[in-house]
């Protein structure tokens, strides 16, 4: 067996967990059990959310070392799903390296919910939250309508690949705009429950939680950096808020 | 009236969170009852409890427990029923409220809500914690009294 692929095939599964949401326990924890089952004299692994690196010395004294560098994620546990499976499945049966490459290209052309799906989502999600916040149906309206356009809103930011801040400063500055327009026309009541239904679209809770689990399994650094990530991106969205408020809060009293 | 709303509402936003996060049937619901469950619990403790902290608190402990048993049910990381049960307690409206007192220079309400906020925040995480400290625990004894043949 060639120490160095079987390294990269540990590294892609790694790295495709990392970036559908896993922990960082998690993905030290597989990477390390995938290389140990193919009996390797030793095997180190350290993961922060934007960097795997895995150290092996195989059984004829060959150390290698291989780093990832991961720049972007999109939470898909599905993915996360099967990619568990396949590690556990790879310590148990130990299959040849072609197999496993089979498999992560069968997990990697599963698909996500198609588009429209995804804007429903959003805008169901807004909706719930206008009214579990307290908002009355029409509020409920508004607050979905706005969710499907914002679905618009970050689908354009992470196509233009703009950096993470000023993609949440832009879109909770239109989403608060939109809602202020969509109250100051007759189109909802509150504004305020428009906006924490759209707003719930925006706070980082699986990176909030994620870096709370990361910090108790001792894993502090990556955990401190998931925690500023998400503090940061809470920042740019009250600015957004406040930007929009100051220029069109005026609309309403 | 307003509870059952309530509670429905968090069931239909974790659903959503849930397809968001591309998870696939069974586990949908699964994730989704979660979200209505912990809102739920945090309902019923307020007959016990009256700060906000201490529900907040029991409700993690619940949430997390739910994610860890059905995790080990279907075999699948815990991840995903935790994230979107989650979902409903998440202070998305102290953090709106904090951002407001801001706007309207209310600095005295601004950090009193900003500190209710992080209480809120510290509550959830010392529920999830603690269950999962236990669990390590839980496993490590197991461990321990059945150690695995090599």
């Amino acid at each position: 067996m060639d120490t160095a692929k079987l390294l990269r095939v540990a590294l892609d599964i790694g790295e495709k967990m990392l970036i559908s949401g896993a922990e960082i326990g998690r993905v030290e924890d597989s990477v390390r059990r995938i290389l140990m089952t193919y009996d390797m004299q030793r095997a180190d692994v350290f993961t922060i959310t934007s960097s795997i690196v895995a150290t092996v010395t195989d059984k004829e004294e060959n150390t290698i070392t291989q780093t990832r560098r991961i720049s972007k994620y999109s939470t898909d546990l599905d993915k996360l799903h099967s990619l568990n499976a396949l590690s556990r499945k790879i310590c148990a049966e130990k299959p040849e390296l072609a197999q496993i490459k089979q498999e992560l290209a069968e997990i990697d052309s599963k698909k996500v919910y198609p588009f429209y799906v995804q804007c429903a989502a959003y805008a169901l999600i807004a909706g719930a939250f206008a009214l579990f916040f307290g908002g009355n149906f029409l509020d409920a309206a508004a607050a979905a309508v706005i969710g499907v356009i914002l679905k618009g809103v970050v689908f354009a930011a992470d196509k233009a690949a703009v950096n993470m801040v000023f993609a949440n400063v832009v879109s909770s500055f239109i989403l608060c705009s939109l809602a202020f327009l969509c109250v100051f026309i007759g189109f909802g009541e509150h504004a305020d429950m428009i906006i924490i239904g759209n707003i719930m679209l925006l706070i980082p809770g699986i990176g909030l939680t994620n870096s709370i689990r990361d910090i108790i399994s001792g894993d502090i650094m990556a955990g401190m950096l998931r925690f500023c990530e998400s503090v940061i991106i809470a920042i740019a969205i009250a600015a957004g808020y406040i930007l929009s408020a100051l220029l069109l809060g005026g609309l309403i009293k | 009236m307003n509870y059952a709303l309530q509670i429905i509402t968090a069931f239909l936003g974790s659903l959503g969170f849930s397809v968001l996060f591309n998870i696939r049937r069974t586990k949908l619901l699964i994730a989704g009852l979660g979200g209505m469950l912990s809102w739920s619990v945090y309902l019923l403790l307020g007959l016990v409890f009256d700060s906000d902290p201490i529900r907040y608190f029991f409700a993690a402990i619940f949430v997390t427990v739910y994610a860890e048993i059905f995790a080990r049910i279907k075999k699948t990381p815990t991840t995903s029923y935790l994230v979107p049960a989650f979902i409903p307690l998440i202070p998305g409206g102290a953090l709106y409220n904090t951002m407001k007192f801001a706007l309207h220079n209310d600095w005295q309400s601004f950090g009193d809500t900003a500190v209710y906020t992080i209480q809120l925040a510290l509550a959830l995480s010392a529920g999830i914690i603690v269950v999962s400290s236990v669990m390590r625990m839980a496993h490590a004894l197991y461990r321990f009294l059945f150690p695995k043949k090599q």
